[in-house]
């Protein structure tokens, strides 16, 4: 990431480049230097912030500004208050919940968009896109229209449902794209051998779709953990998930617990992508996890 | 009893016939080729075999049966893929066995004859590789392995050598027909090179939009094609136009030709008059033969021959195929522009409509 192609494509001035001496690296504007400068400052900018949050989160004192000595304490304050915890869990039940779900209807989804090739199969496809990009605060404000209308009282189900709602869009963008890449003539292959239809899928659509399921469902596990949006308009009174609960604490005061949670739900989203992106690779397929997500890999 | 038979089998894609009223017959044991050009259907024939594709009319039968009702899962034939289309995931064991488990055949028998099978296309010993660790030539086999395996009553190869190079394609063709010969099971092969076809088959079908053109064996179908797209599709052929004269052909240069006109060619007829590179003589020729002049416009020399193309007069030439043997001089007999005497005999000669 950090290196750039180091030889622009425009051949460099040949006399120059005979009188240098070999394994010296040349001089002038071809070469990374600034560039390499550049990307320093950009992934200092990108993740100082984040750093600093981390940090503070083992601060001994209460202040924001200086760093006077390594503990734990906030840590403590977090896994002592019972409201936290039960934030926590709250979290960890809409993430796990919405991933299960969203995961068998998105791979569902991918695979009749994929296999049922009927005329409108085309412009599904882009509908199915529109959830990724309507801003997350009009899809968050027509749940909660909805939820009223149909007198559904608001609590975990109800953040649930909208959870599920976009992430299908994400687990059938992965799982198609896997699905394009594996050959119709594959399944035939496998009916053609005596497998039925349903044996056809469980013995070899679905082992060759589970990188991308898994990479998916982990990907949505992360996006429900620490979304906000659709989880403030869609929650109720008691317990809050751990975002809203956070921005909750924050309107009375910034304290440093809040560094603590924060280092706290970074490690887990942290987790569940990096495990998104090691899983392929730990199921022995040679793809990573990275192509699956986006859809690059060779067939 | 035959193995296949189309009863007027047409299969449509919207109001375009891709096969049309198809009858055919497949006999127990032959080595089949559906030959033609892409678009004829030959493919989408052989995918209503294997149960892909339904016929809009007719009837397939095999052994037999019809098989309009029968699933693909639930047929007694195999396909061998032009993708190869072996499961990634599976190991080659798991792959050639995996027809086998679905039948529930008992786990010692199968391996056995899993074991028989990987030794009957020579890979033995790389059961437990993957099939992306092997060659396309390694993958074709395991494809054809987990086919025959099933002991099938008949195999459908579709294209099954077309990813291959050319000199692995070659020895691939004599093994396959090794190999039908020893497990004796009847092949229904599609393929569009027409070489390929010519050194397999016990017969071929010669399609073109979705028509049989011609149904014979190799021999039959290279001698004597039955019109002017098998003769051209089939190796190189000379077609010369012309009109039936009292017998004769009487080509655009006013040239006319003893040949044996069909009884249905009427007197004036225009016809096409169908005459193979390596039929044609220059210069010595016999008696008895049918004589034309030319002009040499080109000389090819391609190793073991030499193609000598031939005007015989405005827009109208002929190539001829003389033989690199060991004759002396036989490398510059020949100078463009020089006048030349060619025949053949007239029995090489065929008149198609």
């Amino acid at each position: 990431m950090s290196t750039v192609e180091s030889r622009p494509s425009a051949p460099a001035r040949p006399a120059a480049d005979a009188r240098r001496a070999p394994g010296k690296p040349p001089k002038g504007f071809d070469r990374p230097r600034f560039l390499k400068l550049f990307v320093g400052v950009f992934f200092v900018l990108l993740f100082a912030p984040i750093a600093l949050v981390v940090l503070f989160s083992f601060n001994s004192s209460r202040s924001l500004q200086d760093f006077q000595g390594f503990s734990l304490r906030w840590y403590e304050t977090f896994f002592e208050s019972e409201s936290l915890r039960d934030s926590l869990i709250a979290s960890l039940e809409i993430a796990l919940l919405t991933m299960l779900i969203a995961t068998v209807l998105g791979t569902m989804l991918a695979y009749g968009l994929v296999r049922a090739r009927t005329r409108v199969s085309d412009s599904l496809n882009v509908l199915m896109l529109v959830p990724l990009v309507t801003p997350e605060i009009v899809a968050g404000a027509s749940a909660l229209l909805l939820f009223t209308q149909v007198k559904l009282d608001l609590s975990l189900t109800t953040i649930v449902l909208a959870h599920i709602t976009f992430s299908i869009s994400y687990v059938t963008v992965v799982v198609r794209a896997r699905l394009v890449s594996l050959s119709r003539e594959v399944e035939e292959a496998s009916m053609d051998l005596g497998a039925t239809p349903v044996e056809t899928f469980r013995l070899v659509t679905l082992p060759a779709l589970w990188p991308a399921v898994l990479a998916a469902g982990l990907l949505v596990f992360a996006l429900s953990f620490d979304d906000f949006v659709l989880s403030f308009f869609t929650t109720g009174e008691s317990p809050q998930p751990l975002p809203v609960r956070i921005w909750t604490q924050i309107r009375f005061g910034v304290r440093p617990t809040i560094n603590a949670i924060g280092t706290f739900m970074l490690v887990i989203s942290v987790l569940s992508i990096g495990l998104a992106l090691l899983l392929p690779r730990l199921l022995g397929r040679r793809e990573s996890g990275l192509k699956v997500l986006l859809g690059r890999e060779g067939a | 009893m035959s193995a296949i038979r189309f009863e007027g089998v047409t299969k449509r894609f919207g109001g375009l016939a891709a096969v049309d009223d198809l009858n055919l017959e497949i006999r127990k044991g032959e080595f089949f080729s559906l030959l033609g050009p892409s678009g004829c259907g030959k493919t989408t024939t052989l995918r209503m075999v294997a149960g892909f594709d339904q016929p809009t009319e007719g009837h397939i039968y095999l052994d037999g049966e019809p098989v309009e009702t029968v699933p693909p899962y639930r047929r007694n034939v195999n396909t061998v893929f032009q993708s190869y289309a072996l499961f990634e995931h599976l190991n080659i064991e798991d792959n050639v066995a995996f027809g086998l488990k679905r039948k529930k055949v008992p786990s010692d028998e199968i391996r056995t004859r899993v074991a028989e099978a990987l030794e009957l296309v020579e890979l033995h010993g790389r059961g437990k590789a993957r099939p992306r660790e092997l060659s396309g030539g390694m993958k074709q086999r395991v494809a054809l392995a987990r086919a025959l395996v099933n002991r099938p009553s008949v195999l459908l190869l579709d294209e099954p050598l077309g990813a291959l190079d050319l000199k692995l394609r070659k020895q691939m063709q004599v093994e396959l027909k090794g190999i039908q010969r020893e497990v004796g099971i009847t092949f229904l092969y599609v393929t569009h090179d027409q070489e390929e076809a010519l050194a397999m088959s016990d017969r071929i079908a010669v399609m073109e939009r979705g028509l049989v053109k011609q149904c014979s064996s190799p021999e039959d179908i290279y001698e004597h094609p039955s019109g002017p797209f098998v003769a051209s599709f089939i190796g190189t052929s000379n077609l010369l136009s012309g009109v039936v004269e009292n017998g004769c052909v009487k080509l655009a240069t006013g040239a006319s030709c003893v040949a044996q006109v069909p009884s249905d060619c009427p007197q004036g007829a225009e016809v096409h008059l169908s005459v193979r590179p390596e039929k044609i003589w220059l210069d010595e020729l016999e008696e008895g033969m049918v004589e034309l002049g030319g002009t040499i416009v080109e000389r090819v020399y391609v190793g073991t021959t030499t193609q000598v193309i031939v005007e015989l007069g405005p827009g109208m030439r002929v190539t001829a195929l003389e033989q690199n043997t060991a004759r002396v001089g036989s490398d510059n007999r020949w100078q463009i522009g020089d006048r030349v005497r060619l025949g053949w005999h007239r029995e090489h000669a065929r008149v198609l409509r």
